[in-house]
């Protein structure tokens, strides 16, 4: 037997979130924290690899949600905006540390840094667009890149609408292209949801393979002959890659991943609740809501909240033994699984990709090390995105039904369906129902009906995002998503009635094309069953 | 999203987020006192997830709130026209969704119209209402039912699956006062599927290979299994065999 493969596949999502009716709108930094603390720094990390000429392979989807809000200019203005109070926060921690608290003065100094050299390559390197990095590192051959569904839908609990299933496709694919240039040839499952019968819309739009749930593979009505240590491919033909549970827990594993090391930084000790209100009120929200500011300085240490400061060479010495540890771990279960498998095993591992950097603060450093050690490794992994291994050995795999799965608490559909949003999906199927209706009625509309039409369409993709329910569930920011699932359903609501009258609402028609930018070429007639 | 990681919270974090959520004496109270209003508060010690969620603290999608802050569903202003949302629709249907191998979730409506002619025009009729599950085995074809009794106010319910292997669909019934049971609206079937090693796990445990890349690679180094119902139950099997 030879090397084990590797493939490292990223999801990088946000919800769809912009408000320029606010000066300043809390959820937008969301946003601007991913592009600060995973997008930016992942891509300088991506690109020190390749000049110090590091062999590696990474797969990203990046949403269409996402890449929507990361070429609004509204949004990267306000982007630059939030960079700039951060340097100022940054210049004055500087300050403050050196005075009365120089145990944290490294970090201080760190985290202006990095808010600089964000800077600098957000208005210069990128002009603005960082997706042209991605871009640049998937035409060097470094990342395979992938879409999602059009509002990261939770796809199986609309498994009854295929009108709706196939609208998020092929907006998603839509969208990709019209993004980057060519057609995806991988789509990243909203939270690993499968159900079975899915690859066949996927197959339709062109799609050559997805990830799946680890236990996909075991709870296959087939025999499957190498669990999740190889992808399989779907009656179809379109190839499922599962991710590996046991390598996926090395990092993420809540009791002993590798983000839990007493070492690395604390992610929820943050100045923006810890300092003296006068001091952080102009880095906070209004009126004087605390938030996090990113400028954290203390270390997990433990389950407890005396913390000690954090220091970035003891991170980073356990950055590098993680690493090295990974790296072990996969060559070890290849020589496991040896005597099992008559072909070389594949890792998959699927993980947000604001894991990387934003909660685990390390992660980006991992990620690098990783490669980086296994450059100088004897026996190295091949990193591989799906595409490159299809490429070589498509032929080889085996046919096989995947079971119904996500990557969710209990391995189902639990998270996006109990008791706190269940109450959503009466109305968002009816509103996709009645979105079909008006597909059929009023086909091929053109002028004010197109438009209005084109923007019931937008309102009822966008209540389908997983994001509403998963928050919903988590009891995090309830109250917001809660008005979002309850806005786009009302949106949609105001076209069903007017349309049923004949009527277009104007008004409405013009503030709510405004606030909502994204899918500019839709076409409502995507929701007609009988297209 | 993350989930809230309470113990690590400063308790300056603790006490802000206590204000917020509007908790009484939040001044007053010490740090465990305030770990404990905060989980009472968010209602997390009555729900079975709980327990299963409490030590998960690096999960998932990001995002930066610590709590609901916002507090203010209004601050989101509403484009014109805008109308509520109804509570239900005027038609009368049922829908199923499945969630997981063993439960299934059911919502219906109710017209007028059909309410009018299960309950009378006076809404007083002596009828009632139920849910009849019809199961049919996949591999032999055979049809069972059973039934639930739902109140006239009732919308939803959470139906138990009893086998895997079987396709189920849910009929919303009225039965009069004479017992003469009628339907009113049926859902579209959902399917749950037998998974092969669950047929086979003597298979499994005999056969070190696939024991291995099977079965081995859902457990971490630790030794927790993937989190769902189905394998710990195959993994209970698999422990009687080895037994």
């Amino acid at each position: 037997m030879s090397n084990p493969s590797v493939a490292f596949i990223l999801n990088a999502h946000l919800p769809f979130v912009r408000h320029p009716e606010y000066p300043r709108f809390l959820e937008e930094d969301w946003l601007f924290e991913s592009i600060s603390e995973s997008y930016l720094p992942m891509l300088r990390m991506f690109n020190r690899l390749v000049h110090d000429k590091i062999q590696f392979k990474m797969t990203i989807s990046l949403s269409p949600t996402l890449c929507c809000m990361l070429t609004d200019p509204v949004l990267k203005e306000r982007f630059l905006e939030y960079l700039e109070r951060h340097i100022e926060l940054g210049e004055k921690e500087v300050l403050r540390c050196t005075k009365e608290q120089p145990e944290f003065l490294e970090m201080a100094r760190f985290y202006l840094d990095q808010a600089r050299e964000n800077l600098n390559d957000f208005q210069d390197r990128y002009r603005g667009n960082i997706l042209e990095g991605f871009k640049a590192l998937e035409n060097s051959g470094h990342l395979e890149l992938a879409t999602t569904a059009a509002t990261h839908a939770y796809l199986p609990l609309y498994k009854d609408y295929p009108t709706a299933i196939n609208a998020q496709i092929e907006l998603g694919v839509q969208s990709f292209l019209t993004t980057f240039g060519h057609l995806p040839k991988g789509f990243w499952l909203p939270e690993c949801g499968y159900y079975p019968g899915l690859e066949e819309s996927l197959k339709y739009h062109g799609i050559s393979w997805f990830q799946t749930a680890s236990q996909s593979m075991l709870l296959s009505p087939d025999k499957v002959e190498y669990g999740t240590y190889r992808p399989v491919q779907c009656p179809n033909g379109v190839a499922a890659f599962p991710r590996d549970f046991q390598t996926t827990s090395l990092v993420w594993s809540n009791a002993s991943g590798y983000p839990t090391d007493r070492n690395y930084r604390e992610f929820y000790r943050d100045i923006g609740y810890d300092l003296p209100m006068e001091y952080i009120k102009p880095y906070i929200h209004e009126p004087s809501l605390r938030v996090f500011t990113g400028y954290k300085y203390w270390a997990i240490t433990g389950q407890t909240n005396q913390k000690v400061p954090y220091r970035r060479d003891l991170a980073q010495k356990r950055v590098a033994d993680h690493a090295k540890n990974f790296l072990y771990n996969v060559h070890k279960k290849t020589k496991t699984l040896e005597g099992a498998l008559d072909k070389n095993p594949v890792f998959t591992l699927g993980y947000d990709a604001e894991l990387f950097g934003h909660w685990w603060f390390e992660g980006i450093d991992w990620l690098e090390q990783v490669f980086r050690q296994n450059a100088e490794h004897e026996q190295q992994a091949s990193f591989v995105s799906p595409s490159t291994f299809l490429a070589k050995e498509r032929d080889t795999l085996q046919t096989v039904r995947p079971a119904f799965s996500s990557w969710g608490q209990g391995g189902y559909s639990a998270v996006w369906l109990d008791g706190s949003n269940a109450w959503t999906y009466r109305h968002i199927h009816k509103a996709i129902e009645r979105m079909e209706e008006l597909a059929v009625r009023f086909n091929d509309q053109i002028s004010l009906k197109q438009r209005f039409l084109n923007q019931a369409a937008r309102e009822v993709l966008l209540s389908m995002a997983s994001d509403w329910p998963f928050i919903l569930f988590n009891k995090s920011s309830t109250e917001y998503a809660q008005k979002r699932i309850g806005d786009h359903l009302k949106n949609f609501n105001v076209v069903y009635g007017n349309m049923c009258k004949n009527a277009v609402n104007t008004e409405w028609l013009v503030k709510a094309e405004k606030r909502d930018i994204l899918f500019s070429d839709i076409d409502y007639n995507i929701f007609n069953p009988e297209r | 999203m993350i989930l809230i990681n309470i113990d690590s919270l400063s308790t300056t974090e603790l006490q802000y987020i206590a204000q917020q959520e509007r908790l009484e004496d939040w001044q007053t109270l010490d740090r465990e006192e305030l770990i404990d209003a905060l989980e009472e508060a968010f209602g997390e010690q009555d729900d079975e997830v709980y327990s299963a969620q409490k030590g998960k603290i690096h999960r998932n999608r990001f995002c930066n709130s610590l709590t609901d802050y916002r507090g203010d569903k209004q601050n989101l202003s509403d484009l014109p026209g805008v109308e509520p949302l109804p509570e239900t629709y005027l038609d009368t249907s049922i829908h199923l969704l499945l969630r997981d191998p063993q439960w299934a979730y059911a919502y219906w409506s109710i017209s007028p119209d059909s309410r009018q002619m299960v309950f009378g025009e006076d809404g007083q009729a002596p009828s009632s209402l139920f849910l009849r599950v019809q199961e049919t085995r996949i591999e032999s074809g055979e049809v069972l039912s059973f039934d639930i009794s739902v109140d006239r106010e009732d919308t939803q319910w959470n139906i138990n699956l009893p086998n895997m292997g079987s396709s189920y669909l849910v009929d919303l019934c009225w039965r009069d006062r004479k017992g003469n049971e009628m339907s009113l609206a049926q859902s579209k079937r959902v399917e749950t599927y037998p998974a092969y090693w669950q047929k086979h796990s003597g298979e499994l445990a005999d056969n070190y290979a696939s024991f291995l890349s099977n079965f081995a690679s859902l457990v971490t180094k630790e030794g927790e299994i993937v989190d769902n119902p189905v394998i710990r139950d195959l993994a209970q099997q698999l422990c009687k065999g080895v037994l």
